[in-house]
């Protein structure tokens, strides 16, 4: 094997700002491998498309239920994205490292979920949406919540199809006006009940996923 | 025995290898729960008559399954992609067509099934509440048609973006575009805002008017167009697939009789689905409410179903109805025996009711007394002013406005219904005619007689009613329902020609 | 000849994997070494049809892959195990060998018979119906022979074929391609010279995209005398052309 020029590492910095710098790389590369950069183009991508559907008027006019209809298919999307998002490439080399793994996991959802609010506002910015950026906060927050208990069973890849049929359900609910508080996507901004649902699934789920990492049976290599 | 040993096909083997090894049973718990609580649930609160139990088939069903199949496909799709054995398979003598085509048919095996056993499911649960009519197809057709296309759109964005993010994007990226034909839809034939048709290619819309296919064949017309566009799609997909490994650079896309076979399935997909689009704008509305396409249409269906009415009430004011709402026929007598009973024998009131088509000849039918006897007329979908008798929670016109029906209020429409006729004057089959006070109190009056709750008189005076004079209505029905059977009776006899007449006060009642 | 490659190439941008081969070989097991990035990958990718070269001439199974209708008929007699093998995690060892005879083509009424022989010959015979997300990747290796020998190739592509196998097993793999190189070409791309020298009847060594020695482990074995470094005498035979071919 032959000597290959090495480049010359830059000069070490002081503890501290090493320590930092070391995890911001850390972070950064954990979010790598996460597809982070990829999810957050999928999130713009969903923004754009709520931009359009109101820009457009694809929603119906008149009743909540009605106009609640697309939002609800684009929220339940960008959560759904968000879920897949904790799927790890690397499976149990990974797990048996030390002890950042569950706090880089919690940022990576967290801050999806930030974005995700971000994105999608942004998109609906300058356009008259349903409810609000509550309405759309609140949906987000919840059903990421759903994909994430989802991630635990199925593993990160298909962490995908609990959001979906949550939404698929909450379509019926819409129209049915259902009052149950865990159908929260259904509830005015205002409504506590729904409030403090769709924030106890949601940390149920970051909990959980926090410290247990996703299932890695069933996922692929991606 | 197992499977390895009985000679099948090897296309056959490939199938039930992929059909063995697919991901979608892992998923169809979840998909008969949402099934049960949005279609059967949906499908339940609707009346016992077939076309409007099938419409759940494409407006609740399709979505459902569009919502799963999708993503589903799309991680079948990517399967080579993850598992990274795109150089493997490409080293393979057998043509990509046929290997994504194993793999697309089996998750497609599995989708339809499951899609099938809904259907199965919902036309059972009908068919032991329906009264007449049998299962129609063409909304199986069509659903079936649509998850096929979900399916393959998610399968072929699979094999070319076998990412991560494909499945859901594509889950949300067929649900939204479906969503968006309804509301187009829903302008065609509800609002009748959209000056074009084209819309109507959505397999999803509103449900149907309720006594649709119970007078008049419902044309398949439409359907049809709907099947061909997205088969169209489909197909053309399909032959895209084709071409994959070719379009990855991995390999040629096999030889030149394999290429001008994709090339050749894309230009027919495409072309089957441009017909369809354009055969789709010129449809224009038939004589009884619904749809037909020039090109498609045959006279045939055009003819009136050929039944014999159900009058098996056994009440004492014969009622008449479609066999098809048999299953409401005692509720109607029961409703209108003791009105009937009110103005028995008095100029104009009617022997019998009957249930008539509320389309003919491309004209409503509204309510109304004619013939000789007399015999009150009335359609499912209305009965005098009140609208969508038998639309439960799911109306668009209750959403909109509020309105949660119940019994006594379905019951009342009828009395009401019958009534108005009868004061207004027979063969007045002219829709909404607002009673003057001195009807309206007298219509009140015999509501009270007969049992019943008098609603909402403003309603029916249109711009006639007041503050005060709904109060003094309201006086007057009381103090005119508070007379015996035989003085109400004997007073409607000496004015009843006034009163329709509008020359009677509320004062001049008694 | 099964496989004649005349003056071949290939380049990835500025990269030359392949700067130049030929190679005329018959029936008979054919040892592929070299180090890291010599071309032996991209080389056994272009004799699977899999990529095709830049410039130069190949013809396998006196056939021109070019052709489509002969590239078909070469897939159905090739084998092909590459470095990093994919496979489907709910399949079944039976199931995905199954799954390749029938993409290779193979009749119908023959693919039974052939799985089965092909899960015997490498040895997993007891785990046939177990899940390939429970085998050790040893035995996922394994598979992927199994799924490369199923249709009886005429040539043999394996790619680190004894990455994961335990000693044991590593013997009675070089017994099997013994026997299977009786009757077909079998080229074998390896970093183990113990392999190559225990089953190959010839040995190509490349480097920077070229062929820098053929001949046999023994003529490999004698270049090494006194100038080689390694543990064994093929290795110093084999770091001895590599310098050489270096200087």
């Amino acid at each position: 094997m032959t000597a290959v020029k090495v480049l010359k590492p830059p000069p070490a910095s002081a503890g501290t700002t090493r320590r930092v710098l070391a995890g911001i790389r850390l972070t950064w590369l954990h979010l790598r491998t996460r597809r982070v950069p990829a999810g957050i183009l999928a999130l713009a991508a969903c923004g754009g498309v709520l931009r359009a559907a109101l820009y457009w008027h694809w929603t119906f006019a008149g009743l909540y239920a009605r106009q609640q209809q697309i939002p609800l298919i684009i929220e339940a999307g960008a959560a759904a994205v968000i879920a897949v998002t904790a799927h790890s490439p690397f499976g149990e080399t990974e797990q048996a490292t030390g002890r950042w793994l569950p706090y880089l996991r919690l940022f990576a959802a967290v801050g999806m979920c930030g974005l995700a609010i971000a994105l999608l506002q942004l998109g609906a910015a300058g356009e008259s949406l349903n409810e609000g950026v509550l309405v759309l906060a609140r949906n987000i927050i919840g059903i990421t919540g759903i994909g994430l208990l989802c991630s635990l069973v199925t593993g990160g890849l298909l962490a995908w199809t609990l959001p979906m049929g949550y939404m698929a359900f909450c379509q019926y609910a819409l129209f049915q006006a259902w009052t149950a508080p865990w159908t929260w996507p259904v509830r005015r901004p205002a409504d506590r009940g729904a409030w403090i649902c769709a924030c106890a699934v949601f940390a149920a789920g970051l909990l959980l996923f926090t410290i247990v990492g996703p299932r890695t049976r069933l996922s692929d290599d991606s | 025995m197992s499977v390895m040993s009985v000679p099948l096909p090897r296309s056959a083997r490939a199938l039930w290898l992929e059909v063995k090894r697919n991901a979608v049973p892992y998923v169809l718990p979840l998909l008969a729960a949402v099934f049960y609580f949005d279609t059967l649930r949906t499908a339940d609160g609707f009346p016992p008559v077939w076309t409007l139990r099938a419409s759940v088939i494409p407006n609740h069903m399709l979505i459902e399954f569009s919502a799963f199949a999708g993503g589903l496909a799309a991680w079948a799709g990517s399967r080579e992609g993850r598992r990274k054995t795109l150089d493997l398979v490409a080293t393979m003598p057998r043509a990509a067509w046929a290997r994504l085509g194993a793999a697309l048919a089996g998750a497609l095996c599995w989708l339809l099934l499951a899609f099938l056993a809904g259907v199965a499911v919902l036309y059972v649960q009908t068919a032991l509440q329906a009264t007449w009519g049998g299962p129609p197809l063409w909304p199986v057709l069509a659903g079936a048609a649509g998850v096929t296309v979900v399916t393959v759109i998610g399968f072929t964005c699979g094999v070319f973006f076998p990412g991560r993010f494909t499945a859901p994007l594509v889950a949300i990226g067929v649900l939204v575009p479906l969503q968006v034909g309804f509301r187009e839809a829903v302008n065609v034939n509800v609002t009748a805002s959209s000056g074009t048709t084209y819309a109507l290619l959505s397999p999803i819309s509103v449900p149907p008017p309720v006594e649709t296919g119970v007078y008049y064949h419902v044309p398949p017309d439409v359907p049809i167009v709907q099947v061909m566009f997205m088969v169209g799609i489909a197909v053309a997909l399909f032959g895209v697939l084709s071409l994959a490994p070719g379009l990855r650079q991995l390999a040629s896309a096999g030889g030149r009789p394999l290429r001008v076979a994709a090339v050749t399935l894309v230009a027919c997909g495409v072309a089957a689905s441009w017909t369809a689009f354009a055969l789709a704008g010129t449809a224009r509305p038939d004589a009884v409410g619904g749809w037909q396409i020039p090109a498609l249409h045959s006279a045939a269906s055009d003819q009136p179903v050929p039944v014999t009415p159900d009058c098996t009430s056994g009440s004492a004011f014969q009622v008449c109805v479609h066999p098809a709402f048999s299953f409401y026929l005692d509720d109607v007598a029961a409703a209108l025996d003791p009105v009937a009973a009110e103005i028995a024998g008095l100029p104009g009131a009617p022997a019998g009711a009957r249930e008539v088509a509320s389309m003919s000849g491309g004209q409503s039918v509204w309510s109304g007394i004619s013939g000789n006897p007399p015999v009150f007329d009335f359609a499912a979908e209305h009965v005098g002013t009140t609208v969508g008798m038998f639309d439960g929670i799911n109306s668009t016109m209750y959403i909109d406005s509020g309105i949660i029906p119940d019994a006594a209020a379905w019951r009342e429409g009828f009395q009401q219904g019958l009534l108005d006729s009868f004061l207004i004057g027979p063969s007045q089959h002219s829709g909404f005619v607002p009673l003057d006070a001195a009807q309206q109190a007298v219509e009140d009056a015999l509501l009270i007689a007969a049992g019943s709750q008098p609603q909402n008189p403003i309603s029916q005076m249109g711009e006639k009613a007041f503050p005060e004079t709904v109060a003094a209505v309201s006086a007057a029905a009381r103090r005119f329902a508070a007379l015996p059977a035989s003085a109400r009776h004997a007073w409607l006899a000496a004015h009843l020609a006034a009163l329709r007449a509008g020359a009677i006060t509320l004062a001049q009642l008694p | 000849m099964n496989v004649d490659i005349r003056d071949t190439r290939r380049s990835f941008g500025k990269n030359k994997a392949v700067a130049g081969v030929d190679l005329q070989l018959g029936t008979g097991v054919f040892g592929l070494l070299g180090p890291n990035g010599a071309g032996k990958t991209s080389l056994l990718r272009m004799l699977a049809t899999v990529l095709p070269p830049t410039s130069g001439e190949i013809w396998l199974l006196d056939r021109d892959p070019r052709r489509p209708a002969a590239r078909r008929e070469i897939r159905r007699r090739l084998g092909y195990l590459p470095q990093n093998l994919g496979y489907y995690p709910s399949f079944t060892v039976v199931e995905f060998v199954e799954y390749f005879a029938l993409l290779k083509e193979m009749p119908s009424s023959a693919v039974p018979k052939a799985v089965a022989e092909a899960v015997e010959r490498v040895d997993l015979g007891a785990k046939a119906k177990a899940r390939l997300r429970t085998l050790s990747g040893g035995m996922l290796r394994r598979v992927g022979i199994a799924q490369a020998i199923v249709n009886d190739p005429h040539l043999l592509l394996l790619d680190e074929p004894t990455a994961g196998l335990d000693p044991e097993q590593r013997v009675q793999f070089r017994a099997l391609l013994r026997v299977l190189g009786e009757s077909a070409t079998v080229i074998v791309s390896t970093h183990l010279v113990e392999d190559v020298g225990a089953a190959c009847s010839e040995v190509a060594l490349m480097f920077a995209g070229r062929i820098v020695f053929r001949g046999t482990p023994e003529e490999l074995t004698a270049r090494g005398g006194g100038h080689g470094v390694g543990d064994t005498p093929l290795e110093r035979g084999y770091s001895a052309v590599l310098s050489a071919a270096r200087s």
